[in-house]
């Protein structure tokens, strides 16, 4: 299986990477576009000797893969959209206390119950999240079912060596796609959760994990800790992808699979003699807003290609800081915007020179 | 060079195992391939389609709007998809259930009765096999090698002796022009 390619579902790819990166409970719900993520578990995990429930709701899997989490296991849940929703009072608290979870969410439209064809609107749930407090997750955002392995792996690795949700955000698209992957070897050491795993306490004094603090000043304190350690993961795991950017007066950005779409615009836009580049971020969380300022600090333009009403476009204005012109083209679902439409979106932006134009198609 | 091609039919007739034969086959020929599928709320009895996507460099985009080539099996797909094959692109169609008609002047057509060369070798269900081995005559970028490992590499240890049968309606498929 190692170095060979073999065409495999992004839903299947995302699966199997995590037996090879040593998951060894996987609690869930089915939900489309996402089900055989869980179908595929339930027939490996017990082969290998390891957990797979199938849980009464996504609240009671989420909960599940917390406590679970707590005893130092390698534990995750995949579902979607509509249904990661019911799972964001858990997030809150598996940050707050700390334990490595592993959350897949492969997007389906929304609002509420939305349907079942792919979308990216879930930017905002996964970055900013749903639950109470002030709280961060790492998110990260594959592009292809190569990537859907790769992070898949650096999912499990982020969560431990930082004790911090990570939550691996794709798309329907890429959840039905099959694509060419290799699976390789886990390429990650394994860390060491003895100081903090609830693994009983014979023969040693009780350890325990809360998410609360015991008065006001060590609650501060333990907010203050959260955040700091939420900017030693900016500092070392900020990651993202730029194509050629370096003579480009404009930048096509996206995130998830609609890399594939800019990345072709670009290839059109330069054959035109437009001078476009690409900037795509893989951590959507910790965001590589830094990059981004220096970019619009040399006067590039930027233009948010994303499948929702622009809730990138946002982080991407907030990084630019008025330095240069961000626009924004979208369509909130459905069927991905084409290469062509992408194009010509762009020149559409190029004609009107002034100020940025939201262009919503 | 990038090329789309959209594979459809009813529900049954072995529409997505087609496609993923068809990507195998690229992905043998060292070309980065993407299938995608259509899904949602389907019924039996309903139609079917997916997508393969075929490229020298990374494949852009699936979920297109046009294809390059459609290779269609019933005549709900043929009215749905003639409409979707770009200008100077080829449906390649199942003359045992579609009637014969150009609706277009600008796309190719290629016809051919792909259920009764399957039913002469001695099985309907592998219309799908035929209708790949047509594809392969039709198109160039369609390897008849690679898809005849692909077949072997999709089936598996497991349906093994189906193996001899498929292969043969795809045989028969890539001669069914003259």
């Amino acid at each position: 299986m190692s170095s060979e390619k073999v065409l495999i579902k992004g839903n299947y790819a995302i699966a199997q990477a995590a037996i090879n990166a040593g998951c060894q409970c996987y609690f869930g719900y089915p939900i489309t576009p996402q089900t055989e993520i869980g179908e595929y578990l339930s027939a490996e995990m017990p082969k290998l000797g390891r957990g797979y429930v199938s849980a009464e709701s996504e609240l009671a899997a989420i909960n599940m893969v917390v406590g679970a989490a707590a005893t130092g296991a390698k534990v995750m849940t995949s579902s979607s959209s509509c249904a990661v929703a019911l799972m964001q009072e858990a997030l809150s608290y598996a940050c707050s206390d700390e334990v490595p979870v592993v959350v897949v969410n492969v997007m389906r439209a929304g609002p509420g119950l939305g349907y079942v064809y792919p979308a990216q609107g879930d930017y905002n749930q996964a970055v900013y999240g749903g639950g109470n407090g002030d709280y961060k997750i790492i998110v990260l955002a594959p592009a292809t079912v190569q990537e859907c392995i790769d992070y898949t792996y650096k999912a499990f690795y982020l969560a431990r060596k930082y004790r911090n949700p990570v939550i691996l955000l794709a798309d329907g698209l890429l959840g039905q796609m099959m694509e060419p992957a290799c699976f390789g070897e886990n390429p990650y050491p394994e860390v060491d959760v003895s100081s903090w795993a609830l693994t009983g306490a014979k023969g040693r004094d009780g350890k325990a994990i809360y998410s609360c603090a015991r008065d006001e000043k060590a609650h501060i304190q333990k907010i203050h800790d959260l955040f700091k350690k939420f900017e030693i993961i900016t500092e070392n795991e900020t990651s993202y992808e730029e194509f050629e950017t370096e003579d480009a007066e404009i930048i096509l950005t996206a995130f998830g699979s609609m890399t594939r779409n800019i990345k072709a615009a670009i290839r059109v836009l330069r054959e035109k003699g437009v001078k476009a580049g690409g900037f795509r971020p893989i951590t959507l969380s910790p965001f590589p807003t830094k990059r981004i300022s220096e970019l619009a600090a040399d006067g590039k333009d930027f233009v948010v290609v994303e499948m929702n009403m622009g809730q990138m476009f946002k982080d991407v204005k907030y990084a630019v800081e008025g330095k240069s012109n961000v626009s924004l083209v979208n369509r909130p679902c459905g069927e991905w915007l084409s290469v062509e439409e992408i194009v010509s979106s762009v020149e559409k932006i190029l004609n009107k020179k002034e100020g940025a134009y939201a262009s919503c198609i | 060079m990038e090329k789309n091609f959209i594979l459809a039919g009813f529900g049954g007739q072995g529409i997505l195992l087609a496609g993923t034969i068809l990507a195998n086959s690229f992905m043998l020929g060292g070309k980065n391939v993407t299938w995608y599928p259509c899904y949602g709320a389907e019924m039996r009895g309903g139609t079917v389609n997916c997508e393969v996507v075929v490229s020298d460099t990374e494949v852009s985009s699936v979920h297109k709007q046009d294809a390059d080539f459609a290779l269609v099996l019933n005549q709900q797909s043929f009215d749905k998809f003639v409409q979707r094959v770009k200008a100077g692109g080829t449906i390649i169609a199942n003359a045992t259930l579609v009637a014969l008609s150009k609706p277009r002047d600008d796309i190719k057509y290629v016809f051919a009765k792909m259920g009764d060369i399957a039913n002469a070798i001695g099985s309907s269900k592998v219309t799908n096999m035929v209708s790949l081995g047509v594809l392969a005559d039709v198109c160039d970028i369609v390897s008849r090698e690679y898809l005849a490992k692909a077949v072997e590499l999709v089936l598996g240890e497991k349906k093994k002796q189906f193996l001899p049968l498929n292969l043969k309606a795809l045989e028969a498929g890539c001669s069914a022009l003259v």
